[in-house]
């Protein structure tokens, strides 16, 4: 299922595109007001100034409120007790929604790895139950992509522009994980859903269509328009169309504003990492897994022309005439591991006539480029020395 | 039978980058042959896979099967050969966990790729398997498939 969050978005941007923050709210930010409202009304309250941002960077300069200090004694006189209250409300929401499933949440783990490992309607015939096939292929599936793809690279750039971001929000679009999930299970069995519960999960599904993050506070409540783009590639093995976030050029998920997260391949990564990696940057960073990412990005090919790096060997490339494979060691501290990368020349030529040179990683015990070239096939160095012809 | 890369693009309707040359006669080879991150590898080499009896072998038709597909629903390798002329299954055991499936061509068959262009199969079994990577995740002991 394909997350619906990174669909129609930055619909209202010519419209808000220019004005200063807080943006007059345009015709559509009125569903996203006119629910929140709803939800404030819940609580008894009346409806709250809106101040919408273009991004969540720009909401906490609109906040502008020191860091919550939780866990000590609620106090109702606080700004943030109105989040604190709906917060409340949503759990028990959930839970009133969550009873009328039924038993699943306790599903046996074999149930759970069929509807892991087969598609849909191979798990049905399984034997697996439609409402057990909604938690993984729904609510699990829109998590991994939504949550663990969507949010993540945003959460990461705004907590290194600005630290802690300040707590108790929603996060609109992207709380559709469990909104969609329940939104599916009542249009699947009208009628599952107490009245009262189904307007409340009306509200969360109106909101999640129509603003990003947002923070309710005291009368008043900062809304972020949604995001402008998302860029997103399927998630490797996935079943139910999960995705991840990666985008070569620059924030894979960003706002109108220009403000976004940067991400590759599924990892969130700091804005040089895709804008600027230089060997230097690399050698610095103590990620191991961004300084992974930032080689990466900048080419297996100019990174070991600058890193300098030990070659351990190079061979003639079989089936490739007048190209050579080199191998070189990756120090350990690097790569957080022993490894080795095989460098190799395309077998086809570019469109400006030059050759693109590749790097493949490989396992750290190999000592031969052929060798290596054939283990990225499942070959032995013997039968790869006997390849005819590359393109 | 051996053919060019633009007569190849004619008859199956593929197209490729108008950089490659089309004019050069596409070598028809019986041996190992790579074409990017695909390699195509007589069955007869390999002693780690196994094609089982009950096999269910599909016509290789000439607008081809898409073999795979490149990362971000790239370019995709295609296989084609003449009416008649090869059957391909994916019904294969590979021990390397690397196959794509096998080839069984009477007659040649190409593989055909936007960027790589052509590659000439001769008459035989072959199996044709995937390039992989040891993975730069955390803890780099899994590997995983190359997509260029």
């Amino acid at each position: 299922m394909r997350p619906t969050s990174t669909a129609g978005t930055g619909r209202r941007r010519s419209a808000t595109s220019g004005c200063g923050p807080p943006c007059t709210p345009n015709p559509p930010t009125g569903n996203a007001e006119r629910a929140i409202t709803g939800l404030y009304a819940l609580l008894g309250r009346r409806r709250p100034r809106f101040h919408w941002a273009a991004s969540p960077r720009q909401a906490v300069d609109l906040l502008d409120e020191p860091p919550l200090r939780l866990g000590g004694p609620v106090d109702p006189a606080a700004p943030w007790h109105v989040a604190h209250q709906l917060a409340d409300a949503a759990h028990r929401l959930a839970g009133r929604l969550d009873e009328r499933a039924g038993p699943v949440g306790t599903f046996w783990w074999t149930t759970e790895r069929i509807v892991r490992t087969r598609p849909p309607a191979d798990a049905l015939a399984a034997g697996v139950s439609l409402a057990e096939l909604l938690v993984v292929g729904v609510r699990n599936s829109l998590g991994r992509s939504v949550h663990d793809g969507l949010r993540t690279p945003l959460r990461a750039a705004l907590t290194e522009a600005v630290g802690e971001p300040p707590g108790l929000r929603w996060h609109g679009q992207h709380d559709a994980p469990w909104v969609a999930y329940h939104d599916v299970r009542r249009r699947l069995r009208p009628g599952l859903f107490h009245p009262d519960d189904d307007r409340q999960v009306d509200l969360w599904a109106d909101i999640a269509r129509s603003c990003g993050w947002w923070w309710p506070r005291e009368d008043v409540c900062v809304v972020t328009e949604r995001t402008g783009v998302a860029h997103t590639e399927a998630l490797p093995g996935a079943l139910h169309g999960e995705v991840r976030t990666h985008n070569r050029h620059g924030p894979a998920v960003g706002y109108a504003d220009g403000w976004g997260g940067h991400s590759w391949h599924g990892t969130a990564v700091p804005a040089w990492v895709i804008e600027e990696p230089t060997v230097e940057r690399i050698g610095a960073e103590r990620n191991v897994e961004v300084r992974r990412c930032a080689i990466e990005r900048l080419g297996w090919d100019a990174y070991l022309d600058q890193a300098r790096l030990t070659l351990v060997a190079e061979a003639a490339d079989p089936g490739n005439p007048g190209c050579r494979l080199q191998l070189y060691d990756l120090p350990q501290h690097v790569w957080g591991t022993p490894a080795r990368v095989l460098l190799a020349v395309n077998g086809s030529v570019e469109r400006d006539g030059h050759r693109r040179r590749y790097g493949l990683s490989v396992p750290a015990d190999l000592d031969d480029p052929v060798a290596a070239a054939g283990w990225s096939y499942g070959l032995s160095g013997e039968q790869y020395a006997r390849l005819l012809r590359r393109t | 039978m051996s053919m060019t890369l633009e007569e190849l693009t004619d008859r199956t309707g593929l197209t490729v980058l108008d950089h490659l040359e089309q004019q050069v006669r596409i070598p028809v080879v019986d041996g190992l042959q790579a074409q990017g991150d695909l390699i195509v590898i007589p069955l007869a080499v390999l002693d780690d896979v196994d094609v089982p009896a009950r096999a269910r072998w599909r016509p290789v038709p000439p607008s081809g099967v898409e073999l795979l597909r490149g990362a971000a629903g790239g370019n995709p390798h295609t296989l084609v050969a003449e009416p008649g002329a090869a059957e391909w299954t994916t019904e294969v055991h590979d021990r390397q966990r690397l196959a794509v499936g096998v080839l069984r061509a009477t007659r040649p068959a190409y593989l055909i790729h936007s960027e790589h262009g052509g590659s000439g199969i001769a008459p035989g079994t072959y199996l044709v398997r995937r390039q992989r990577e040891r993975s730069t995740q955390r803890g780099g002991q899994a590997d995983f498939l190359v997509a260029d």
